[in-house]
């Protein structure tokens, strides 16, 4: 288990690589300069060029690229252009809140995906099987940001019964310890913290939710019905198991595998989705950060965010991999 | 034709043809500019409702402007990038799948790890991403998606043509002296058509929504283009005043996008091939 877990993470090496190289190259091509974004506007041309050489800008894009890499192997990876500050103090200030955000959706989303997954498949061969089968197919034509705004709209503006801007009521102190809301809440034992925290999740995390549960449902409800035409399940049926009984303990794990396969691909997916309901929502994530340094040109920002989103997306795999070995007896014993 | 009589891809076909009619007929259809500004007349309601003018039948927004017009015109900007994306996305995307899945060996293992590094961003970052380089305009957002969504097309084909490369029938071509070219155009190809035109009708669906994402946040078409996702972003200002401003552009995506669904999921049954499901 954990050497597959090793291996994997090892393949995911050479990828980000690759990718830090491409995000490099494609943002250094851009025609802006930063260095005449981080000197005043009043800077001459000669202030400029001696910036720029300061920089290290005017030299070759391959040496460029050694010199960022040699600094971020140290920990160094570079000044936000406009906020003056290390963009690895940003990310990591904005990171918990998008994992929390990203967690508590596919919460939502796993919880849906399942539950609409098997009652889909309760309907198997009912006249109301067509209606829900086309009714999924309407919902995934929603997509996250749709769910977002009406939310807003139904919860936020018409019931007014839930918050939608932030993460916390401003009245309310912010304690500051790992930087997921939840967990430091509970931690330092605030319970108005608590509630406040978890109203203010509770639209963003269901829009997210809301828009990635449909594939969940198609997925869990085809491999339920190519599980119960093996023998094994007419088998259990034989020896006088209940429905409920053969579904729960056989089918189900067995269905589940390809579910997992595409939970994980979801789930990377969500961090991207998350940007979205983040700028709605106003909720300060790193995907806040991104689209305000995507404005400002702020290119540091964007290639430390785009990495982060990388890294995110590559772990997941590596985990959902490792746990699928944990769940499939039969890639154990290899 | 048996795809004819799916109620789904006749549904779905009949929603797409009448966005696509809206598109084309705008400037026919369209009561209004959908740039003039009446100031006098900013945020009026549908024309149904109380206060509601039968000159704005859908009402004005923030700045006067007609939001039913608005819409049509907005429908140019959201069919031409769906269409010319998606056909980009698997022109670019099939081809590489082909040579992938064909041949084998190293261009397969050089293709699979290009997917793979594209694999590892969500794509709504790779095309913000992309977007901050190329600059706002419809034609760098079509660009954008297709550079994002070649993957969709070549992770699914890609395993479609290898196992069809491995049919007998391939090899008959083959050893009765088929060159390369013609066996993949004349026996690969056409057999992977059907997934190849399902594939297509869900992608037009994301490109909709990959647009309305960038214009939403201010990197798809250009200010003064009408789009969907601009009217969203404009439509937020002023919720409590006037939501049907903001309504009826989410209507419009939902509806769009539901219409190539529909027709997508509807051909994948009636032409019954094996699909990966997932979505951006």
């Amino acid at each position: 288990m954990l050497l597959i877990l090793a291996r994997r993470a090892l393949t995911a090496v050479p990828i980000l690589f690759v990718v830090s190289l491409m995000l490099f190259v494609a943002l250094r091509v851009l025609p802006v300069d930063p260095a005449a974004m981080s000197m005043p506007p009043s800077a001459t041309l000669a202030e400029i060029d001696a910036m720029r050489s300061q920089m290290g800008l005017d030299r070759p894009l391959l040496e460029q690229y050694g010199i960022w890499l040699n600094q971020a192997a140290h920990g160094d990876f570079g000044q936000s252009l406009h906020l003056r500050r290390p963009v690895l103090r940003l990310v990591a200030d904005t990171l918990p809140a998008t994992i929390e955000l990203a967690v508590a959706a596919m919460l939502v989303a796993s919880a849906l995906g399942v539950g609409g997954g098997l009652a889909l498949f309760a309907l198997r061969g009912r006249r109301a099987e067509l209606a829900a089968e086309s009714a999924t197919t309407v919902l995934m034509s929603v997509p996250e940001f749709l769910w977002a705004l009406l939310f807003i709209f139904v919860f936020g503006v018409l019931l007014q019964a839930l918050p939608f801007t932030g993460r916390l009521d401003a009245s309310l102190p912010r304690p500051d310890i790992t930087g997921f809301l939840l967990l430091d809440a509970v931690l330092v034992g605030r319970v108005d913290v608590l509630w406040s925290a978890l109203a203010h999740l509770v639209l963003p995390a269901a829009a997210l939710g809301l828009a990635f549960a449909p594939p969940i449902v198609r997925v869990l409800r085809s491999s339920l019905l190519d599980v119960y035409h093996d023998d094994y399940i007419r088998q259990a049926r034989l020896r006088g198991l209940s429905e409920g009984r053969i579904l729960c303990r056989h089918a189900l794990k067995n269905a589940a595998l390809p579910m997992l396969t595409l939970m994980g691909v979801q789930f990377g997916f969500l961090f991207g989705g998350s940007l979205l309901v983040e700028v709605i929502y106003s909720y300060p994530g790193l995907g806040n950060l991104m689209v305000d340094a995507v404005r400002n040109a702020d290119l540091p920002i964007i290639q430390m965010v785009g990495l982060t989103y990388c890294v995110l997306v590559l772990a997941i795999n590596t985990l959902v991999d490792g746990l699928y070995v944990v769940l499939n007896p039969k890639l154990r014993r290899r | 034709m048996r795809p004819l009589r799916s109620g789904r891809v006749i549904a779905g076909a009949v929603i797409v043809a009448a966005v696509l009619m809206c598109a084309l007929l705008a400037p026919h259809l369209a009561p209004h500019d959908p740039d003039d500004q009446n100031l006098i007349a900013q945020l009026l309601p549908p024309a149904w409702q109380v206060g509601g003018d039968a000159d704005y039948p859908l009402g004005t927004d923030g700045l006067g402007r007609c939001v039913l017009s608005r819409l049509l015109f907005g429908a140019r900007v959201a069919m031409e990038v769906a269409l010319i994306a998606s056909l980009g996305a698997a022109l670019v995307g099939s081809l590489l799948a082909y040579v992938a899945g064909y041949l084998g060996g190293w261009a397969d293992w050089l293709i699979g790890r290009a997917v793979d590094v594209w694999m590892s961003f969500p794509p709504v970052i790779l095309s913000l991403i992309l977007m901050t380089g190329l600059g706002t305009g419809v034609r760098n957002v079509i660009f954008a998606i297709v550079l994002v969504d070649w993957t969709r097309f070549c992770r699914v084909l890609r395993s479609e043509v290898i196992v069809v490369a491995r049919r007998d029938y391939v090899s008959a071509a083959r050893l009765s002296g088929f060159g390369h070219w013609r066996t993949v155009t004349r026996e690969v190809v056409p057999a992977t058509v059907p997934l190849l035109v399902t594939l297509l009708s869900l992608e037009m669906g994301i490109a909709v929504v990959v647009e309305a994402v960038l214009s939403f946040v201010g990197l798809g078409a250009r200010a003064d283009q009408v789009a969907w996702g601009q009217m969203i972003a404009d439509g937020r200002q002023a919720i409590y005043q006037a939501p049907w401003a903001l309504f009826a552009p989410v209507l419009a995506i939902f509806v769009t996008v539901a219409g190539f669904n529909l027709l997508g999921d509807g051909l994948r049954r009636t032409l019954d091939v094996r699909m990966v499901e997932g979505r951006e």
